[in-house]
């Protein structure tokens, strides 16, 4: 009898994770964070509120809260990210592909800092140091975020406050597939959290791509 | 005599070299491309008429050919550029650093392809897959491409038809001081050569930024 309790109970969490974060199932901290994270969601509005901690999600170790579900192929995922609290100006809101929860695993991620300077940060091997290309800056504001994965290429875009969408570049990337798919927060800092609100939060599976090459 | 004369030949032609590349001292094709390229310097207008083949500068190794002196610490290298005739889209020619003539030589550089899209590419370690960003673009023409060293930071900025200059972002690569710089041309066929002409070509040394964290 206890231990049909133990199944109900393992059966109703797990159902309840899943059907908590709309278009994710999971969430959790990678890198294990002194302080820890959180994510919670909101079905009625769509929104998503995390809230991370970390040192950084860079060089060759993360630390940051994650909230994913798992895909594999082509897909695009969309947000709108506004941070709701101050802190250091290289605190991130980011739309990350990442092949495990590894604090050291391949990533790739398109990243609002506080400061308002968009990023395409990537990890290509396991603990591998991080790539970046840090892109110009319009200042802080609430910005919809883009990523396309389609085959190896990764495209961004972005739109500042109500500004129209405009596509920064796109990238190269072999994590292949499944690969986790999500959002993630974290502050920069070891010694205090990041809460940002992602609304409009879109996940969509594309058909595959005509043949492209570099 | 005739070793002497086979000396003073060769001193001649060192001397010949470092002569007439202007800013740069050195010309020559990096990972033995089947078709040797070339370059020529105008001292009167300062052109550089640089011809490469290769069959790309990416991946795990490059083919090209390469105009460069050797530099240390902060410096700014701004050129324009104009392909002639016609070529393959992904033709490459721009500002590159690279740590060594190795074809595989961790390298940084801002690109543009033949069909105009702006690239900045880099290496960070020898023998690894070659990174990239890829920036959108509105078709040929002439470019004035600019890359700042700072530190590890290297900041690109692009200009097309004699607009003004716009910062487009900023990567970071390790290098070892001394480097190679200088201006790159690639075909991105083994079996074609292409010829870029660089005019205004400035290389400037700077002084040390400030410390800067990430």
């Amino acid at each position: 009898m206890r231990e049909l309790w133990l199944v109900c109970l393992l059966a109703s969490s797990a159902f309840a994770q899943a059907g908590t974060f709309g278009a994710f199932t999971n969430s959790d901290d990678v890198g294990a964070p002194p302080i820890k994270g959180s994510a919670e969601f909101d079905a009625a509005t769509g929104q998503y509120k995390i809230t991370g901690s970390g040192s950084d999600i860079w060089a060759k170790a993360d630390q940051f809260h994650y909230v994913w579900r798992e895909m594999s192929g082509n897909f695009a995922v969309t947000a709108t990210a506004q941070f709701l609290t101050e802190g250091n100006e290289h605190r991130k809101a980011v739309i990350m592909l990442r092949k495990s929860l590894d604090t050291d695993s391949p990533f790739v991620h398109l990243v609002i800092h506080g400061n308002g300077m968009p990023g395409v940060q990537f990890r290509n091997t396991k603990g591998d140091n991080t790539n970046t290309v840090d892109l110009p800056i319009e200042g802080p504001g609430t910005f919809k975020m883009k990523l396309v994965r389609q085959g190896a290429t990764i495209t961004v875009s972005i739109a500042k406050d109500a500004g129209a969408w405009r596509e920064l570049g796109h990238t190269d990337n072999q994590l292949g597939s499944p690969v986790l798919v999500g959002l993630g927060v974290s502050s920069h800092t070891q010694t205090a959290t990041n809460t940002v609100l992602f609304s409009n939060v879109s996940v969509e599976q594309l058909a595959p791509p005509a043949g492209r090459k570099q | 005599m005739r070793e002497l004369s086979l000396i003073c030949l060769l001193a001649a032609s060192a001397f010949a070299q470092s002569g007439n590349l202007g800013a740069f001292t050195n010309s020559g094709d990096v990972g033995g491309p089947s078709k040797k390229g070339s370059t020529e310097f105008n001292a009167s207008n300062g052109h550089y008429r640089i011809t490469g083949s290769g069959a790309n500068i990416w991946a795990k190794q490059d083919q090209f050919q390469f105009v460069w002196r050797e530099m240390s610490g902060n410096f700014t290298v701004t050129a324009t550029m104009q392909f002639l005739g016609q070529g393959e889209d992904h033709r490459k020619a721009g500002i590159m650093l690279r740590q060594s003539l190795d074809t595989d030589s961790p390298y940084g550089d801002i690109v543009i392809h033949g069909n105009g899209m702006p690239g900045i590419q880099w290496r960070s370690t020898k023998g690894e897959d070659t990174n990239t960003f890829d920036l959108p673009f509105d078709g040929p023409g002439k470019y004035t491409v600019k890359l700042a060293r700072n530190g590890v930071g290297l900041t690109v900025s692009i200009a097309k038809d004699g607009a003004e200059l716009k910062q487009v972002g900023r990567t970071e690569v390790r290098f070892q001081n001394p480097i190679l710089v200088g201006l790159a041309v690639c075909s991105h066929k083994a079996d074609a050569s292409d010829t870029v002409v660089f005019s205004d070509v400035s290389v400037e040394q700077v002084a040390p930024p400030p410390a800067k964290k990430q």
